[in-house]
């Protein structure tokens, strides 16, 4: 298993945003979390990429805990993610965007003298990175212009270039217009469908987690309700009971 | 040009231009952190008037010359940035520029009540360009410390320039765009705020360390909150993120309080005004004016 999750626990006060979460997502399985809004989706990143520390419980990566670890020590463990709320640098290029990501994996890229090797690299590695998501037209345009659309896939092309073993989408299509939805879905199933990608994915809309995930895992107040493959999911009551039935 | 200055100019132009020289390297040292790191220093005085006294204690109390107290001056105020940048960089925002300041306002207190090494309210006088090493003796004439003061500034900008437009110099950007997101990134970015912190001291450091022996003197107005300011508006009129723009900034600074003050005590009141004027509607400060007016791309050494 690459990723265990076992009693993950978070309380914020009175609430408990993530209640005794355990869970295991296997190498190059693309997992999806649903749940209505506050079902604890984006709290349930948040700890596994140490922005916040669980209250109680473990978070283990390829057999090894992640508990206590900073987060750019768990990023360098190859864990990548990306934000709800699109998080980019708005005065670079979108092509410095990408190669500040992959700059963080080259070895020495603290150095502030003779670094034009490590640029280089990392340029390149961008570049193709940018290529993959359709990018390479708006590469020298600011990120804070692009359209809504392309800075979501340009923040994926960021988690992509860093090569991780587990990438973390939240709320990829966040958003995203109809057109802009189906040009994401297909673009992330043509990546996610080589199988060589460990993805856990956060997702509202139920046509792209049906079309992208292996297995689906359903929140409901911080709680595993449900886990599964998407036709057993289909057809569980209880998550159409809170979730797909009536309500959405 | 300025090479040639010594040549043609008047001897106290020379002093103003040498002073000038001087501010420009201490404004921006504080660039690396304002405009590129987005680390906002209410207190960046610290580092000129640590310079200062330790390069002065130096001249006075060692037999070491000039030429190699004033970078041991500057390394040490880096080396003393690193603590202080240590428990400043636990904040953030706002914070993280109070801080600056009470470190800052610390040093002060120092400076005023340790007397035995400071001089106290007197400062120390009387500060002497002793020449070394082996007799060189060029650096110690007005024209010489002109020259000395062009060299370090020339290197100091070649070195930030270099600086930014590193590796290191793009997580900097990255820090001052989206630091969560550099976070996310994997890089530790305390650790790069530290670093650039410890240089812009030890370059504020250097600035100080070459005004004590070109003044004489070292007390304690220059360690002072109001010269915080000042070197934070010098920053800012001049165009912040631009290190050519702050060095303008800070002449521009020292020529408008040298005018002004010919006419009214209360020239500080109407630099007040320009620095409002240039907030409003020159946001990109002076270099932003002139690579408009010229054409050239804006803030081409961002």
């Amino acid at each position: 298993m690459l990723l265990e999750l076992d009693g993950l626990t978070r309380r914020f006060g009175g609430l408990v945003a993530v209640d005794r979460v355990s869970m295991k997502v296997a190498e190059g399985e693309v997992r999806a979390v649903i749940g209505p809004n506050g079902a604890g989706k984006s709290t349930l990143f948040n700890l596994i990429t140490g922005v916040i520390k669980p209250s109680d419980g473990t978070v283990r990566f390829a057999g090894e805990g992640l508990t206590g670890l900073s987060v750019p020590r768990i990023c360098q463990r190859g864990i990548a993610r990306t934000f709800q709320l699109t998080a980019l640098f708005p005065e670079m290029t979108a092509r410095e965007n990408v190669r500040l990501a992959a700059q963080a994996r080259e070895p020495r890229h603290w150095r502030f003298l003779g670094g034009g090797a490590i640029f280089a690299k990392a340029g390149k590695r961008a570049d193709s990175a940018l290529e993959l998501l359709g990018l390479t037209g708006v590469a020298d345009r600011l990120a804070g212009v692009l359209s809504h659309g392309d800075q979501r896939l340009l923040e994926i092309a960021m988690a992509l270039v860093q090569n991780p073993r587990l990438l973390l989408l939240d709320e990829p299509t966040q958003g995203l217009s109809v057109e802009e939805t189906a040009h994401a879905v297909e673009t992330l199933a043509a990546l996610l469908g080589h199988g060589n990608m460990t993805v856990l994915l956060v997702e509202h809309d139920m046509e792209v987690v049906f079309q992208l995930a292996d297995k689906i895992t359903v929140l409901h107040r911080g709680a595993v309700i449900a886990d599964g493959s998407p036709q057993t999911i289909r057809d569980d009551t209880e998550v159409q009971r809170a979730y797909l039935g009536g309500l959405s | 040009m300025l090479a040639l200055a010594p040549f043609a100019l008047p001897l106290y132009a020379m002093t103003l231009l040498t002073e000038a020289l001087i501010l420009g390297l201490f404004a921006m040292s504080l660039d690396l952190m304002v405009g590129y790191t987005r680390l906002l220093s209410f207190g960046h005085a610290a580092a000129f008037g640590f310079g200062a006294y330790a390069s002065g204690w130096l001249l006075l109390h060692t037999q070491i010359s000039m030429l190699c107290a004033v970078p041991l001056a500057a390394l040490l105020a880096g080396i003393v940035a690193i603590g202080v940048a240590w428990v400043c960089t636990y904040a953030t925002g706002v914070s993280f520029s109070m801080l600056t300041l009470a470190f800052a306002q610390l040093l002060y207190a120092i400076a005023f009540k340790w007397t035995s090494v400071t001089g106290g309210s007197d400062g120390l006088a009387g500060i002497p360009r002793r020449p070394g090493p082996f007799g060189f003796a060029a650096f110690g004439s007005r024209a010489g410390f002109y020259y000395l003061t062009l060299i370090a500034l020339t290197a100091a900008f070649a070195f930030c320039r270099a600086l930014v437009h590193s590796p290191f110099g793009a997580v900097l950007r990255g820090i001052r765009e989206n630091e969560a997101k550099t976070l996310a990134l994997g890089y530790n970015t305390r650790l790069y705020k530290i670093a650039v912190v410890a240089l812009a001291y030890a370059l504020g450091g250097l600035a100080g360390a070459l005004y004590a022996p070109f003044a004489g003197f070292a007390n304690t107005e220059l360690v002072f909150w109001l010269f915080s300011g000042q070197v934070l508006i010098m920053v800012i009129v001049g165009g912040s993120g631009t290190l050519i723009g702050p060095i303008l900034g800070a002449a521009f600074f020292l020529v408008v309080e040298h005018q002004l003050s010919n006419y009214t005590e209360a020239w500080a009141l109407f630099f007040g005004l320009i620095f409002i004027a240039f907030v409003i509607f020159a946001p990109e400060g002076i270099w932003g004016l002139l690579t408009a007016r010229f054409g050239r791309a804006g803030g081409e050494t961002r």
